[in-house]
């Protein structure tokens, strides 16, 4: 009996190594585990054993069976992962092949540029506002300390539509409409980023409608050295944390004293390049002290408060930026041009 | 503004000082430098010759041998092409080895006769030759009689010297003049100043040539005038005439060259008369009469009005006030006696005459921006002394009328406080530090004697009427001692808070919405014109063609503000479509303008607009698929999308067919809340986009404002429903004339409260729903908040909905 069932391992064994797939493995377990199997055939006659012989001949049933179900299991493990693998590679992808793409467009590089001045801004506590594009000459230029026929207004080419209504020559306006909506003498940080018009001809580097970002801080014991810091911060977060900054003596009517801003020129570092023509800064704005004028034609009192402005064009920083050449290349909307702004975290 | 180191030396000690950095400290103190260069080139080699004979050359009829001395032991022989050359005048020579900027000049022979070198002309030694008069520029330059034979020219002609150019600011008016800059650059290395004092008595017998003056007229506040009699015109000494060449004023002869370089001098624009074109040497300064005529300088006959003032005498106008004077009593090479005229115009007027006639000129410049009246007695002194010593002439007195009054006499004093001005710059400021800097402007300053208070009188002489108020001593202050000493510091006291407002969130999440969903952003010009809007099928009497016109425009394309953006995003698609670029996403948010009349009288509606194009590829397929262009579901579908990003709901839109002309009709909507008008969208007409070599596109606009109104701007969550939802897919057969939104209002208004949603999953035509019919499948969703729903319930529902749509719009259960 012992011999039937050795005899009947090694069979059985032995056929197991040579199948091949899930199908005849299936007819091997009926064949030889199955209740009608050899197996089953063999143990059937163990009735017929004396009781003492019972026991071993049991155990060695026991070891064969243990053996053949552990070879049925560890071969359907293999035909099944043997199944797995066939269907993955019959599933595999050429993974190199380009996905399928939805890629976004970009935002214009001076809404870009004012983005982000606004966020600056807003960190340092300004609140953004706007005004109408096409204005009246008493805010663009009366409320401005800029007196009807003063030879400062030259220094604006303007386009009328009446001979009071003019297309803005900059974004001061929004100053004074500010200062005269605010409660007198309150406190007030804004930016004014828009759209601005010169009767200029376009070129390379004019254009007769382009972008402003005005500044306006007024408040009790504003100094010309908060001027310096504000700038100074808004320079180190859009060209760099070690930017420095420099005031030079210029003239607004709406400001005393005014001043350009030079940062470092972003290039060159300052070491001296084409874009700076050697001198190591590149102007970036124009800025000063609000004109007691200003601040008294709109309703506030220059013995109370004081206050700085400044106004920069968008353009230029992008030009700067972006190393942009042509002024018009914003306006003509070459997908080539815009597109690449996609790619470009600042 | 230009001028010259060598002549601003006359008037302050430059010493130990060069252009380059005078040029820099300049820049640094509010006077940019803009430009530099030297006066003219060295011209090695190149002297003062005389010629002693001309003779034919042999064997060339246009060419003649020259035998010129140039102080050496030998004259030179020199073979000239130049018809103009005669023996006896002084001619630069460019002798063998001499460097112009040409280039070198050495012996050499022309037609078989040496020639020693080059008698050259005014461009060969590199003289502007286009401010000076034809006669000196063709053929060679004949030098004055003064000239010293074999002095290098670059010398005799003051070559050896720096022009600058400043850059200035409108307020610096004070520095149009070389005093100006010379008080400036005195300033900024305490330096004194010293203009020539020229004060002479007269040498004319009283009541030989008598002048007088009356004034007429409130826009003159002063005005001297000067008789110089016996002059000889003639060229100006070489010097003077080189300096006005480098400032860029054209010598024209002595008499009117020294007005001009007097009026460089001391900022004061002078005028010269013929004395006899006076009648009774009787000067009358008014105001003109209507359509009075007066003929200018340059040649033209001007007609006035009464706002333009004039010198004139008992019978004529002889000249513009300030801007030019005319043509009838203009100095001329026969004029034996002049009037010298030294006067203060009002600013404001003469800058009004000066831009309706287009008149521009120097001394108009000056005068409007300020002429410092303490300057118009010594300028005229100055003017008459020149004319003395270089056009011969014999002085009589002065006459004067008006307010001219004296450098002591014009002082303004300004009260500033040294504490008040650190606190304006940011640091400490004392009055000691404060009053050495007013010192070296050249301003008094003395204590206010008040008690108590730190305060200082700051005398500031008129010539700088720009310095008005403690701030602008602040700047003046500041200026000198640097902008390098204001440190940075923030801002201290009250608090603002900063941050964007609903409005501008709303248009960032328009703008992220957009760019995720791959428009690219664009900007257009808001200036276009009538053509274009014609372009675009907005044709002569739509709404949009009311647009607000400039009345200077530059070109006719930039000459109205746009009403609506199509005809710029159909440019930018036509502009990328002509460079193989041909599937357009874009959108732009910018303005719009609506006058509320024309001819515009008021400021225009701004109206800010979201406005897309999309043409081409919606999907530009490729190994994965094939490609998709865009519909009109595309665009209605952006458009609804937007809504939802400001938290409008579809369902509270109206949408209706749009019947404006540049969409291709049925193929075009208008959604509205209200009866207020959000949105419109649809197909750009085909013969509309074929202008533009577009096939198809699709054009939508938002109106930002009013998307804005309606924004959400509060969110309260929902809670989560606790109980599932049902569904019911109902197939509804209509007539083609019912709308989807027609057909999904009378079911949600017949449905009852237990119908959470329902949309349009299917639209079928043809078939068994017969003609002019169509079927829309409808998926209803039921959902109750505080239990499961029963199906009795449901199909009660469902029963109602189907008896309201075909109630309201006919429609049937499609059969299966």
């Amino acid at each position: 009996m012992e011999e039937r069932l050795q005899d009947l391992q090694r069979r059985a064994l032995a056929e197991l190594a040579r199948l091949d797939g899930a199908g005849p493995l299936e007819d091997w377990r009926i064949t030889f585990l199955g209740k009608k199997g050899e197996l089953a055939e063999v143990l059937r006659g163990m009735g017929a054993l004396p009781a003492d012989r019972r026991p071993a001949v049991g155990m060695v049933a026991n070891r064969v069976r243990d053996a053949l179900e552990a070879g049925y299991a560890a071969q359907r493990e293999l035909a099944a992962r043997a199944a797995d693998e066939a269907r993955e590679r019959a599933e595999a992808v050429d993974v190199t092949l380009p996905g399928r793409r939805n890629p976004p467009g970009a935002e214009h590089p001076l809404q870009r540029v004012i983005r982000r001045l606004e966020d600056i801004f807003v960190g340092l506590g300004f609140t953004v506002a706007d005004g109408p594009e096409v204005e009246l000459d008493h805010y663009n230029f009366t409320a401005l300390n800029f007196p009807p026929e003063h030879p400062a207004r030259d220094m604006q080419d303007t386009f009328f539509l009446t001979g009071d209504l003019l297309l803005r020559t900059h974004t001061s306006p929004v100053q004074a409409r500010t200062l005269e909506r605010s409660a007198p003498n309150s406190p007030l940080r804004i930016i004014v980023p828009g759209r601005v018009y010169r009767r200029d001809d376009d070129d390379a580097t004019h254009s007769h409608a382009f972008t402003q970002c005005e500044g306006l801080v007024v408040g009790r014991g504003v100094r010309m050295s908060d001027l310096k810091g504000t700038l100074l911060a808004f320079a180190r977060a859009m060209y760099g944390g070690d930017q420095q900054v420099r005031l030079r003596p210029s003239f607004f009517p709406f400001t005393e004293p005014s001043a350009e801003l030079d940062v470092r020129c972003i290039h060159c570092g300052g070491a001296g390049c084409a874009t700076c023509k050697q001198t190591g800064w590149i102007e970036i704005l124009g800025c000063g002290m609000v004109h007691p004028n200003v601040l008294r034609m709109n309703g506030y009192d220059p013995a109370q408060v004081s206050g700085f402005a400044f106004g920069m064009g968008v353009e230029r920083i992008a030009m700067l930026l972006y190393r942009v050449e042509d002024i018009r290349d914003f306006y003509v909307n070459d997908l080539r041009f815009l597109r690449q702004f996609a790619g470009v975290v600042l | 503004m230009k001028i010259t180191w060598n002549w601003l030396a006359e008037y302050v000690d430059l010493s130990g000082l060069t252009p380059e950095q005078t040029a820099s400290d300049l820049t640094n103190a509010g006077i940019p430098v803009e430009w530099m260069e030297r006066l003219g080139p060295s011209l090695p080699g190149v002297v003062v010759g005389r010629v002693l004979s001309v003779a034919a050359h042999p064997d060339a009829d246009r060419l003649r041998v020259c035998t010129v001395d140039v102080g050496a032991a030998s004259p030179l022989a020199i073979v000239c092409g130049a018809a103009n050359v005669a023996a006896g005048q002084k001619v630069p020579v460019a002798c063998d080895g001499a460097v112009l900027p040409g280039g070198a000049i050495t012996r050499s022979k022309l037609r078989g006769v040496v020639s020693e070198g080059m008698v050259c002309s005014a461009a060969e030694i590199g003289l502007n030759t286009k401010l000076l008069p034809k006669e000196q520029t063709s053929g060679i330059l004949v030098l004055q009689d003064d000239a010293r034979v074999g002095e290098p020219v670059a010398a005799y002609l003051g070559f050896d010297d720096v022009v600058l150019e400043l850059e200035l600011t409108p307020n610096r008016g004070d520095c149009l003049s070389l005093r100006g800059v010379a008080y400036e650059v005195a300033a900024l290395y305490g330096r004194a100043v010293r203009m020539p004092d020229d004060a002479q008595s007269p040498r004319l017998r009283a009541g030989e040539f008598p002048l007088s003056v009356r004034i007429d007229t409130d826009l003159c506040q002063g005005y001297a005038a000067q008789v110089v009699a016996g002059v000889v015109p003639g060229p100006a000494p070489i010097w003077m005439q080189m300096r006005l060449l480098a400032v860029g004023v054209r010598p024209t002869g002595n008499i009117v060259d020294i007005t001009n370089y007097v009026m460089y001098e001391w900022g004061q624009p002078l005028h010269a008369f013929d004395y006899d074109a006076i009648a009774d040497g009787g000067i009358v300064v008014r105001q003109a009469r209507d359509d009075e005529e007066v003929a200018t300088l340059d040649g033209q006959t001007r007609r006035l009005w009464p706002d333009v003032t004039l010198i004139a005498d008992g019978r004529k106008a002889l000249g513009l006030a300030g801007v030019m004077g005319g043509r009838d009593s203009e100095v001329t090479g026969a004029t034996r006696t002049v009037v010298i005229e030294s006067a203060r115009f009002d600013p404001l007027q003469t800058r009004k005459t000066g831009k309706a006639l287009q008149l521009r000129s120097e001394a108009e410049q000056r005068f409007e921006r300020g002429v410092d009246p303490a300057v118009v007695k010594p300028a005229l002194a100055r003017a008459v002394a020149l004319l003395e010593r270089h056009a011969a002439g014999r002085a009589g007195a002065p006459v004067f009328a008006g307010a001219l009054p004296d450098a002591d006499e014009t002082a303004v004093e300004v009260v500033v406080s040294p504490a008040a001005i650190g606190g304006l710059l940011g640091y400490e400021v004392t009055a000691q530090e404060l009053t050495m800097v007013c010192g070296r402007l050249g301003f008094a300053v003395r204590a206010d004697g008040a008690p108590g208070g730190d305060r200082l009188r700051v005398s500031v002489p008129s010539r700088r009427a720009d310095v008005a108020a403690q701030e602008d001593v602040a700047e003046e202050f500041a200026r000198l001692a640097g902008y390098d000493r204001i440190p940075a510091t923030l801002m201290e006291g009250e608090l603002t808070a900063g941050g964007l407002t609903p409005r501008q969130h709303l248009q960032r999440s328009l703008r992220h919405f957009l760019l995720s969903r791959g428009l690219q952003e664009v900007w257009t010009y808001t200036l276009t014109s009538h053509a274009q809007l014609e372009k675009a099928a907005i044709v002569e009497g739509h709404p949009l063609r009311q647009a607000a016109a400039l009345d200077n425009p530059l070109s006719e394309e930039r000459a109205v503000l746009r009403t609506t953006m199509l005809p710029s995003l159909l440019e930018v698609a036509q502009y990328n479509a002509n460079r193989r670029a041909p599937d357009i996403r874009i959108f732009e948010l910018g303005a719009v303008f609506y006058p509320l009349r024309l001819p515009v009288e008021e400021q225009p509606g701004e109206a800010r607009m979201l406005a897309g194009l999309l043409s081409g590829r919606a999907d530009a397929g490729g190994w994965q698929g094939a490609a998709r262009a865009f519909d009109f579901f595309d665009v209605s579908g952006m458009v609804e999308d937007i809504l939802d990003c400001a938290g409008v709901s579809r369902r509270a839109v109206e949408a209706a067919p749009d019947t404006s002309p540049y969409f291709q009709p049925g193929q075009a909507a208008m959604f509205t809340i209200g009866g207020l008008q959000i949105a419109l969208f649809g197909q750009v007409r085909t013969t509309v986009a074929e202008r533009f070599d577009l096939h198809r596109a699709y054009y939508f606009e938002v109106d930002f404002d009013a998307l804005d109104s309606l924004a959400r701007t509060r969110l309260h969550v929902q809670r989560l429903p606790r109980h599932p939802a049902s569904e019911r897919d109902l197939a509804l057969v209509v007539a083609d004339a019912v709308t989807a939104q027609q057909l999904l209002s009378a079911v949600r208004k017949a449905a009852g409260p237990l119908l959470a949603d329902v949309r349009v999953f299917d639209v079928f035509s043809g078939g068994a729903t017969g003609d002019g019919r169509r079927s829309i499948g409808l998926r209803l969703v039921f959902q109750a908040d505080d239990r499961t729903l029963t199906d009795d319930e449901i199909n009660g529902s469902v029963a109602a909905a189907l008896a309201g749509a075909a109630r309201d719009v006919g429609a049937e259960l499609r059969a299966q």
